[in-house]
């Protein structure tokens, strides 16, 4: 009976529905894809204003920040956008026999897609800024990867509780600026007191973000710590994430 | 002996009902999850039916009898809490037109999009994009237009082309026909007729008789979640009626 049997038809869907996001994101927009940019352009203005003065010994500061910047945006608008993704579409939902978890798995997909785009100018601005690029800049990859595990599995989470109490969606989003000021982005962890490092450690995103900016900004390759840590932050949470979802998707359609 | 092509036995469906307010949900918390901040609404009842391959049955009754909920266990949407429910083929839901239209994309994309989500691949996409273009009699001209400069007829039209497509085995239609001018009417009736010819089972809801009576040959009607009455279309019809006056 169920017509996404193969996984090569699930990720048929999978893609249909994520560059139909994106598609759709910029259509009737004059300036389109450029406002995808302007939100960590701004940000980034205002902290070079703001913090380059504050922080003097952070060595090439726009290049430290961006290199922070892009990422938390990236998994800002993920989180927002995934959390919303099966409500939004309760009403395919209700009369067609889909893996409702195509949704959230393709707005993660239209996310990362953006990212890839906004990377490109992003990138000619990081050579503005200082960037040098060795061979550990590769790593950039797999560590990109982790975290886009990381993030769908915290959205999974948040988008199943969604359905059944919208005040996830409402919590998240006045959350999150006190996450972004709560995580090394703007600053460096130094800054820290060091009685206190350890409450900042227990933040996933000090993890993801010190690994991409070791490889983006200070040109090495991460401790081994910080590899298998991450590495266990991408991947636990997703299963998690996978197991809840499936244990809560059976009550979604009562909700729409 | 007929073969089945839908058999519920002792069917119950129910929904999650949010129980509002704040106090729910801090018992929730307070007794660890023990008294849910949900309760359970039963919309069917032990239903018990039976369909057989090649068969066109009507669905009468009510609003809020059920009809619509059925009808999303048979597509797979629901998932029974009791009973069993036996579902033997590929089945086509039309449960309401025009879902999984993007209003602001054009036609064309959309015959794309919905086909994708009624679970085509790109392949089988490839093959009967034509098939659909042209089942909809809509020209080139308005396959590139945005869908939400349709008129409800001409989006009545592309869902119908889309979803008859599949070739189903089982073709829900839940009151989706109503809309869509004469022409396309009689065609819809035409390409049902066809179906039907082929060997496909239909499932039809509709409360105009003279439709159900044209398109079905048994019928069932179902109240408080349970079917009422088993027989043949006009009997249900007239059934129905009488429910009605008495009321």
């Amino acid at each position: 009976m169920t017509k996404f049997d193969s996984t090569y038809k699930f990720l048929g869907l999978v893609n249909t529905l994520a560059l139909k996001t994106i598609k759709l994101r910029y259509k009737n927009s004059i300036f389109g894809f450029l406002w995808s940019m302007m939100n960590p352009i701004i940000y980034l203005t205002i902290f070079s204003v703001v913090f380059s003065k504050a922080f003097p010994n952070i060595d090439r500061y726009p290049l430290f920040a961006l290199t922070g910047l892009v990422f938390w945006i990236f998994f800002s608008t993920s989180t927002i956008q995934i959390i919303e993704s099966i409500i939004n579409n309760s009403g395919i939902l209700k009369s067609i026999n889909v893996p409702v978890i195509a949704f959230p798995i393709a707005a993660q997909q239209a996310s990362l897609i953006n990212l890839g785009l906004t990377l490109i100018p992003f990138t000619a601005l990081m050579f503005i800024f200082g960037l040098k690029i060795g061979p550990e800049t590769l790593l950039f990859i797999p560590i990109l990867l982790l975290f886009t595990a990381f993030t769908l599995g915290i959205s999974l989470i948040l988008s199943s509780l969604n359905v059944y109490f919208r005040d996830m969606q409402l919590a998240w989003t006045s959350f999150m600026p006190a996450i972004f000021y709560s995580s090394p982005i703007a600053y460096t962890s130094d800054l820290i007191p060091e009685k206190l490092i350890w409450i900042i450690k227990l933040n996933p995103l000090y993890h993801f973000i010190g690994a991409l900016r070791d490889v983006l900004y200070y040109n090495r390759i991460p401790s081994l710590t910080s590899v298998l840590l991450i590495t266990l932050l991408g991947i636990v949470p997703l299963l998690i994430g996978f197991y809840i979802f499936n244990k809560l998707k059976k009550g979604f359609v009562s909700q729409f | 002996m007929q073969n089945i092509a839908i058999q519920a036995k002792n069917l119950s469906v129910s929904f999650l009902i949010q129980k509002h307010g704040i106090n729910n949900f801090k018992d929730f918390v307070i007794t660890m999850g023990v008294k849910s901040p949900f309760e359970k609404k039963n919309v069917l009842k032990n239903l018990d039916l039976t369909i057989y391959k090649g068969e066109s049955f009507g669905i009468m009754g009510r609003n809020g009898c059920g009809k619509s909920t059925f009808l999303r266990a048979i597509a797979g949407i629901m998932t029974p809490d009791e009973g069993t429910l036996t579902v033997n083929g590929r089945v086509a839901p039309l449960m309401a037109l025009g879902v999984g239209l993007e209003p602001e994309l054009s036609g064309y994309e959309n015959i794309k999009l919905v086909a994708t989500l009624m679970g085509f691949s790109k392949k089988e996409l490839k093959n009967s994009i034509q098939t659909i273009i042209d089942f909809s009699e809509l020209n080139e001209y308005e396959m590139e237009m945005q869908v939400k400069r349709y008129s409800s007829g001409m989006m009545a039209r592309l869902a119908f082309s889309i979803a008859v497509a599949t070739d189903p085995e089982i073709l829900i239609i839940d009151e989706a026909l109503a809309v869509g001018d004469m022409g396309f009417r009689q065609k819809c009736a035409n390409r049902i007729e066809e179906i039907k010819k082929a060997g496909c089972t239909i499932i039809y809801v509709s409360h105009h008789f003279d439709e159900i009576k044209n398109i079905c040959t048994r019928a069932a009607y179902i109240e408080n979640g349970k079917v009422e009455k088993i027989g043949a279309v006009n009997e249900i019809c007239d059934y129905y009626e009488k429910k009605l006056s008495n009321k």
